[in-house]
C-alpha cells in the first residue's frame, strides 16, 4: 500500500492506494503536534479498511509526508538561533541583500530583520580566491574562539559561508570539523552543500534558511518516525520536497530548506499525473485558495522549475516546482479604492476572519461572500455541509462595501466582483505561459477545485484554451501527487566557461563526479541503481549576460550542448545570438530514484450520456442576469455523463460552474472536461 | 474632447481597467522575451503605457518609475510631428530630448490603435537602449558638452510604415550605436511588443463597445486624478519651499542649488521650479519630460494606491518650469545624467518641500548613486571595463522607522541587485578585500538613517588601469528630517604607494596602479528626528550590533554604554 499525508493548516488529508484502488482520509490538523493529525488520519484509514492501525501499518510499502513545518517557522519566525562563520571582512552579505527591494514606493516600511543577529555573525581569517586558491590559510585559533562565542552565546545552529567555497569547500568543512572536535553538537549548514554554486549571497541565504528552520523540522519529523515505527511501519518514511521530489526523513531534516515550498508541489505533481495519464504534454494549473491564486505550468508532463525563490525578504536559492502567485482567492476583499473603482484583493480576509458569510467575525465583502450572493455556492453544501454559510451576512457585506457606493443592486455588484476576479485568474494564467515563451491556446486549463471551479470556464473561454479538467479528488491532490514522486537528489558544480573553451570530456567528468556522489546519496535510501533516472542540466548564458537558463541535455557532448542552448534560448526569446559565445554557468544533476507508483484507476466509460441521476435540483443563479442553472453532485456523476451549461457541479471540496453553451463531460478519471458545444 | 462617461457600467470600467494594465504587463513580458541584447533581457530597462487619444496615460507596467511620467509627453510629440500621416501599422521613433524624450538612450516606440476610422490609444514601449553612439560607450558621458557628443538624436520617424518594418531606417540606427546587432535587435523586439499590445486592444473591442472603453479610459483618468486630489488633500494648503543641490565643479561653490516652491490649495499642487539656475555645458539638464516623471515620482511616495498611477494624476499636479534652465533646457544643452542624477535632486527637492507640508510623513536623505567604470587590462592582457554597482549606501529614517541599508538613490531605490563579490572577481582583474556595514555612518535622529558600507578592492591587471566616475552625492550628502542629522557623504579613493587620492564624482582618467586599492565608504541615509529622543534601548542595541560606536552614543543620543 502507498500512502500519502499532506499535512496542511487547516487538514491533513491522507490517499491511499491500494492495488489500483484509492482511499482518501481528511481530518482537522493539529498544530501544536502535527504528528497527531498524521496519526488521526492513520486511524480513520485503518477504521475505512475495517483494521486496527497495529495490522495496516506493517502493510505500508511506501509513506509520504508533507509538512508545513518549515514553511511555518520561517515565516513566523520561529526558528532556530542562528550564528555565522564567515570570510574576514564579509559579515554584513546577508543585511545588504544584494541592494535590492520589492516595493518602490513605500519609503516608509521597516527594513527586513536579517535571519542572522550581527552580534552573532562572526568572521575568521581566510581566503579562496577566485580561481580556488588559497590566499590566506584558515586562523584555526581564531575559528575557535568564534565558535566558542557562538556557543556560549546559545546559537542552535552555526551557518558558515566562505567566499569560493563552491570551488574549494576545504575551509567550511575545517570549520564543521572544529565544531566536532569541540563536543558541539549544533545544527550546521555549509554554504557549499546547501547550493554547489556561485553567488555568495544565494549561498549564504540559502544556508541560513536551511539552518534557521533544520532544528524544528529535524525534531518534529523524528518524533513522527518514532511514532510510526512504534506502531509498525517498516519502510522508510519520506518527505515531500519544493521540486517535487522526496526525500528520506534523515536527509530531509538535514536538508530542511527544500520543504520550505514544498507546498504547492504535491499539486503540480499531481496535475503533472493527469496531464500524462490525460494525454496532454502541456498544461496549466491554477489552485484558488483563501487569499492566492498559485499558477503552475506543467510542459512535455513534467512541471516547470526555477532556481530561485524569493520568500519573506529572503531568497532561497534551490530548485523547486515555479508557482506564480497572483492576488485573488476566496478571502480576497472586495473594496472601492480611493480612485471610486472595484478593486479585488489582493488584501484578504483569509481563513480568520475570513469572508462575511463565514460567521467567524468577519465584515467585509469578500469573493466567496460576492459567489454566494449569486447563487453559485449553496450555504449547505460547502465543504460538505460542515460550513454552514449565512446568505444574509454576505449580501449585507456586499450591499454595504459594493452595491452602495457603486448604485448597483447587490446582484450587480456581486457580479462585478466575480467578474472581475475571473479577470485576474484570466491574465494570471496568460502571463505565466507568456513568461515561458508559450501561447495559453496550446494548453489544456486544469483547476485544482476549491474556490477556483467557478471561474474555471469562463477563463478558458477568454484566453481560447479548449479544455478545462476538474480532477474529481480535487481536494486532496497534493496528497494524491506525492503517490507520483520518485526520490530525488540535486547536485551541482559551478563551471563558468565558454562553451566553445570545453575540453571534449570536461562536462562529462564533472557530471560522472555528481553521478557518483549522486547514487551514494540514494543507495542509503535502498533504491537499487536499476531504479534510477538521471536528468542531466546545464545552465547556459551569453557572456554578457548575468542570468542563465536551463538546458537539458541527453549525452554531455560540448558540440550538442552549444545547438542544445541554442534551441532553448530561441523557444525561450525567440531568437538566439550567432556572433555571442555561449557560456556554461552552472552543470546540474537530478537523480530520480523510482519509487512504486500510482496509477490513476480508470472507470469503463457508459454509454449513457444522461445526468439526470446526479442532478440535485435546479437552482436561480445570477449570471449577468437571472437564470435557473441545473445543479449535480460531482460525486454521483459516473465516467461518460454530460452536463450542459448552465449548471453548477457540486461536491464537498468544490463548486465548478459551467457556463451557457458550455459542455461538462466525465472522463475515465472521473475528471471534469468542459468545452463548448459544437456549434 | 469631453467623454461621457456619466453612465459608466462600474462592471466594465472595473474589467476594462484591468484588461488595459494586462496588455501593458503582457507588452513587457513580450519585451523580456525577445528583446536581444543580453543586458536589456535581463535588467527589463523599459516599461510600456497605453495612452488614450489625448495621450493620456490610462495603464502602465513600469519596470523604470522614472520612464513613466515622461512617455505621454513623447508620444504626444511624436504624434504631433506627424499630425494626418499617420496610418493603421505605422509606428513611430524617437528618442531626441528636444522632441519630448529624457536622455538619448531611451528610445520610445509608439503606434495608434485605429478602431472604426478614429485613433482610440496609443500603444509605446521605451527601453533603455544599451548603446546609442556618442563620446563614450554607454550613455554617460561626463564630458559631454552638447547633446551632439552623447550619441545619435532621433527626432520622431517612422520604424514601421502601413505594418511594415522599414529596414533603411533600422539600418540608420543600427549603425550609429558600438553595438549595431544588439540596438537593430531590442528595437525590432519593442516594434513585437507594440504589436502584441495592439493585438490585444483588438481583443479587447471585440468584447466591449468602443464607447464603453472610451467611458471607462475617461473614469480610469478620473480616478487617478481622485486618488491624487484626495492623496494632496493630505496636506495643509500652503506654499512650502524646497530645497536640494547638485555637484557641478563650475558652480561657484561647487554647487547648483535646485530649489522648488510646492503650493497645495483645493486638492491641487503647484510645483515651481522656475528658480532653478539655466541650463548649463554639461551633462546633467534635464529635459522637461524628465524633470514632470521626477516629480510624479516624489508624488507616489506619498500616494498608497498604486491603481492611481495615471495621467489623471497629473491633472492635480501643474507644473511650472522656466525654459533655457537646468531643468527645462533647451537644444544643444546634454542630458545623459537625468534619469539618475538630476531626477534624483528633484526628487529631494520636492521630498524637502513636504516634509513642511507634513513632518509626519517626512523621509530622511537617500545615498545617491555614485557610479564609475574601471577600464584596464586583465590578468591575460585583454581590456575590460568594470562598472561599480555595489555599496548603493543607506536610506532615509522616518517616523518611528529606521533607514534600510544598501539601497540607492531616490529616482529607484532598490531597484538592480548587485553582482555578487564573487561574480565579479571571478570575470574581472579585481580582488574585493573587504564589504561590510560602517560604524557611525547612519545620520542620527530619533530614526535613524540607513548605514552607509565600506568596500575596499584590490586592482590586480596586468596594466595600470583608469576610473571614469559620474555620480552624485560626495558634497551633498542624505539631508536630515525633522530635526534629524544628514548621514555622511560618498567618500571613495584610491590608495597606493603615493598615498590616498579621493575620487571626484565627475573625475575622469583617475589612474589606478595594479596592486592598488580602491576603498569607496557609501553614504549613509539620513536621520528623523532629534536624535535626543531616540529611546536608549534602540541606542543600546546599536552599541550591540556595532552601528553606532560607545562614544557616538554618547556624543549623539545621550547615552552612555
Amino acid at each position: 500500500m502507498l500512502v500519502g499525508v499532506d499535512v496542511g493548516g487547516t487538514f491533513t488529508d491522507l490517499v491511499a492506494a491500494d492495488d489500483g484502488a484509492l482511499r482518501f482520509v481528511k481530518t482537522p490538523s493539529t498544530p501544536d503536534d502535527p504528528a497527531r493529525g498524521v496519526m488521526d488520519a492513520l486511524e480513520l484509514l485503518a477504521c475505512e479498511t475495517g483494521q486496527s492501525l497495529e495490522d495496516l501499518l506493517p502493510e505500508v510499502d511506501v509513506f509520504i509526508h508533507g509538512t508545513t513545518v518549515a514553511t511555518n517557522a520561517l515565516v513566523e519566525r520561529k526558528g532556530a538561533k542562528l550564528g555565522l562563520i564567515t570570510t574576514k571582512g564579509f559579515r554584513d552579505l546577508i543585511e545588504l541583500r544584494e541592494g535590492a527591494r520589492q516595493e518602490r514606493y513605500a519609503l516608509r516600511t521597516d527594513a527586513p530583520e536579517p535571519l542572522i543577529e550581527r552580534p552573532l555573525r562572526l568572521e575568521v581569517r581566510e581566503r579562496v580566491d577566485a580561481a580556488g586558491a588559497v590566499r590566506e590559510p584558515l586562523d584555526e585559533v581564531g575559528l575557535d574562539a568564534a565558535l566558542a562565542q557562538l556557543r556560549a552565546a546559545g546559537a542552535e545552529s552555526v551557518v558558515v559561508c566562505l567566499l569560493h567555497a563552491h570551488r574549494r569547500p576545504e575551509h567550511e568543512r575545517a570549520v564543521r570539523a572544529a565544531i566536532d572536535r569541540a563536543g558541539w553538537t549544533p545544527f550546521i549548514s555549509l554554504s557549499h552543500e546547501a547550493l554547489g554554486r556561485e553567488g555568495e549571497y544565494d549561498r549564504l541565504s540559502t544556508a541560513a534558511v536551511n539552518a534557521y528552520v533544520g532544528p524544528s523540522l529535524k525534531a518534529y519529523l523524528e518524533r513522527l518516525f518514532g511514532e510510526l515505527s512504534a506502531r509498525g511501519v517498516r519502510t522508510p518514511v519520506f518527505v515531500m520536497q519544493s521540486t517535487g521530489g522526496v526525500l528520506p526523513i534523515a536527509d530531509a531534516g538535514q536538508r530542511a530548506v527544500g520543504a520550505v515550498t514544498s507546498g504547492p508541489a504535491g499539486g503540480a505533481m499531481a496535475a503533472a499525473l493527469f496531464a500524462r495519464t490525460l494525454g496532454f504534454s502541456d498544461v496549466v494549473t491554477y489552485d484558488t485558495g483563501g487569499t492566492t491564486t498559485d499558477v503552475a505550468v506543467i510542459q512535455n508532463g513534467a512541471p516547470v522549475e526555477r532556481v530561485r525563490t524569493d520568500v519573506a525578504d529572503l531568497r532561497i536559492a534551490a530548485p523547486a516546482i515555479a508557482i506564480d502567485p497572483i492576488g485573488i482567492g476566496g478571502g480576497s476583499i472586495a473594496r472601492i479604492d480611493a480612485g471610486g473603482v472595484l478593486a479585488v484583493g489582493p488584501e484578504s480576509a483569509g481563513a480568520a476572519p475570513g469572508p462575511a458569510c463565514f460567521l467567524k467575525g468577519g465584515v467585509r465583502a469578500t469573493l466567496t461572500d460576492a459567489n454566494l450572493a449569486l447563487g453559485l455556492i449553496s450555504p449547505d453544501t460547502f465543504l460538505g455541509g460542515r460550513m454552514p454559510l449565512s446568505v444574509d451576512l454576505a449580501r449585507d457585506a456586499i450591499a454595504r462595501d459594493v452595491a452602495q457606493p457603486l448604485g448597483l443592486s447587490v446582484e450587480e455588484a456581486a457580479w462585478a466582483v466575480h467578474v472581475l476576479a475571473t479577470s485576474g485568474v484570466t491574465e494570471g494564467v496568460r502571463l505565466a505561459t507568456v513568461r515561458r515563451g508559450r501561447d495559453p491556446r496550446d494548453f489544456a486549463l486544469l483547476s485544482f477545485g476549491g474556490a477556483g471551479g467557478l471561474h474555471a470556464h469562463a477563463a478558458a473561454r477568454e484566453l481560447r484554451i479548449p479544455t478545462v479538467v476538474v480532477p474529481r479528488m480535487a481536494s486532496v491532490l497534493s496528497a494524491l501527487g506525492f503517490l507520483a514522486a520518485d526520490v530525488r537528489q540535486d547536485l551541482q558544480v559551478s563551471v563558468d566557461k565558454p562553451i566553445r573553451a570545453l575540453g571534449p570530456s570536461e562536462l562529462q567528468t564533472i557530471f560522472d563526479g555528481m553521478e557518483r556522489e549522486g547514487r551514494v546519496r540514494l543507495a542509503r535510501t535502498g533504491l537499487g541503481s536499476a531504479d534510477v533516472t538521471l536528468r542531466r542540466t546545464v545552465d547556459c548564458r551569453y557572456d554578457r549576460q548575468t542570468h542563465a537558463i536551463p538546458v537539458v541535455i541527453g549525452e554531455a557532448e560540448p558540440a550538442a550542448l552549444e545547438d542544445a542552448f541554442t534551441a532553448a534560448y530561441r523557444s525561450l526569446y525567440g531568437h538566439a545570438h550567432d556572433t555571442e559565445p555561449g557560456v556554461v554557468d552552472v552543470c546540474r544533476l537530478s537523480l530520480f530514484g523510482a519509487l512504486p507508483k500510482l496509477t490513476l484507476p480508470r472507470a469503463a466509460v457508459l454509454s449513457s450520456p444522461d445526468p439526470s441521476a446526479a442532478k440535485s435540483g435546479e437552482r436561480e443563479v445570477f449570471l449577468g442576469r437571472w437564470t435557473v442553472a441545473g445543479v449535480y453532485r460531482f460525486d454521483d456523476l459516473a465516467a461518460g455523463m454530460q452536463v450542459a451549461g448552465p449548471a453548477i457541479i457540486e461536491s464537498a471540496s468544490t463548486t465548478v460552474l459551467v457556463q451557457e453553451g458550455g459542455v461538462a463531460s466525465v472522463d475515465e478519471t472521473g475528471s471534469l472536461r468542459i468545452g463548448e458545444l459544437a456549434s | 474632447m469631453t467623454k461621457a462617461h456619466a453612465a459608466q457600467s462600474p462592471l466594465t470600467l472595473a474589467v476594462v481597467r484591468h484588461k488595459l494594465k494586462a496588455v501593458t504587463e503582457e507588452m513587457v513580458e513580450t519585451m523580456t522575451h525577445t528583446c536581444f541584447s543580453p543586458i536589456l533581457n535581463q535588467n527589463q530597462d523599459f516599461s510600456a503605457v497605453l495612452l488614450d487619444a489625448d495621450f493620456l496615460c490610462v495603464a502602465q507596467a513600469e519596470r523604470v518609475p522614472i520612464h513613466m511620467g515622461a512617455m505621454p509627453l513623447a508620444v504626444r510629440r511624436m504624434a504631433e510631428a506627424f499630425r494626418d500621416d499617420v496610418a493603421e501599422g505605422d509606428v513611430l521613433m524617437a528618442n531626441d530630448p528636444y522632441w519630448g524624450g529624457s536622455h538619448l538612450p531611451d528610445v520610445t516606440l509608439a503606434a495608434p490603435f485605429i478602431h472604426g476610422g478614429e485613433i482610440r490609444f496609443w500603444v509605446a514601449l521605451r527601453a533603455h537602449q544599451g548603446d546609442i553612439g556618442g563620446m563614450s560607450a554607454g550613455g554617460y558621458s561626463a564630458g559631454a558638452r552638447e547633446i551632439w557628443h552623447e550619441g545619435l538624436r532621433i527626432p520622431p520617424i517612422k520604424l514601421a510604415a502601413k505594418g511594415a518594418l522599414r529596414p533603411d531606417v533600422l539600418r540608420l540606427v543600427a549603425e550609429n550605436s558600438r553595438k549595431p546587432e544588439d540596438l537593430a535587435g531590442d528595437l525590432t523586439a519593442q516594434w513585437a511588443s507594440v504589436r502584441i499590445g495592439l493585438e490585444r486592444l483588438t481583443d479587447l473591442f471585440a468584447r466591449y463597445a468602443a464607447r464603453e472603453i472610451d467611458g471607462a479610459s475617461a473614469a480610469i483618468l478620473d480616478a487617478g486624478e481622485a486618488v491624487t486630489r484626495s492623496m494632496l488633500s493630505t496636506f495643509a494648503p500652503g506654499v512650502y519651499r524646497g530645497l536640494s543641490h547638485m555637484e557641478f565643479a563650475s558652480a561657484p561653490d561647487g554647487l547648483l542649488p535646485i530649489p522648488v516652491a510646492v503650493t497645495i490649495e483645493n486638492g491641487r499642487a503647484v510645483v515651481d521650479l522656475t528658480e532653478c539656475p539655466d541650463q548649463v555645458a554639461a551633462f546633467i539638464n534635464s529635459p522637461y519630460a524628465n524633470t514632470r516623471a521626477a516629480v510624479m515620482v516624489a508624488f507616489l511616495y506619498f500616494c498608497g494606491d498604486e491603481q492611481g498611477l495615471n495621467d489623471g494624476s497629473a491633472r492635480a499636479i501643474e507644473l511650472r518650469t522656466r525654459a533655457g534652465s537646468l531643468l527645462d533646457p533647451v537644444s544643444p544643452a546634454p542630458v545623459g545624467a537625468c534619469t539618475s542624477s538630476t531626477a534624483c535632486a528633484v526628487i529631494e527637492a520636492l521630498l524637502d518641500a513636504l516634509q513642511n507640508a507634513d513632518p509626519s510623513r517626512a523621509v530622511g536623505g537617500f545615498a545617491r548613486r555614485f557610479r564609475f567604470a574601471l577600464a584596464g587590462r586583465d590578468r591575460q592582457g585583454s581590456a575590460f571595463i568594470w562598472h561599480y554597482f555595489l555599496n548603493k549606501g543607506g536610506a532615509g529614517a522616518s517616523d518611528g522607522r529606521d533607514g534600510w541599508v544598501n539601497l540607492g538613490g531616490l529616482h529607484n531605490p532598490g531597484g538592480t541587485p548587485s553582482p555578487s563579490v564573487e561574480r565579479t572577481e571571478a570575470a574581472y582583474p579585481l580582488f574585493v578585500e573587504s564589504y561590510a556595514l560602517e560604524t557611525d555612518t547612519g545620520g542620527p535622529g530619533a530614526a535613524r538613517g540607513g548605514l552607509g558600507g565600506r568596500l575596499t578592492l584590490r586592482y590586480e591587471g596586468a596594466a595600470p588601469a583608469v576610473i571614469n566616475a559620474s555620480g552624485e552625492g560626495v558634497a551633498v550628502p542624505p539631508f536630515g528630517a525633522q530635526g534629524g542629522f544628514p548621514g555622511p557623504g560618498h567618500a571613495y579613493t584610491v590608495d597606493g604607494e603615493s598615498g590616498q587620492r579621493p575620487i571626484g564624482v565627475h573625475d575622469s582618467g583617475v589612474p589606478i596602479a595594479p596592486g592598488e586599492r580602491v576603498t569607496c565608504v557609501s553614504a549613509g541615509g539620513g536621520g528623523y528626528g532629534d536624535p535626543t529622543l531616540r529611546s536608549p534601548e534602540a541606542v543600546l542595541r546599536d552599541v550591540k550590533f556595532g552601528y553606532v560606536s560607545p562614544e557616538a552614543a554618547f556624543a549623539v543620543y545621550g547615552v552612555r554604554v
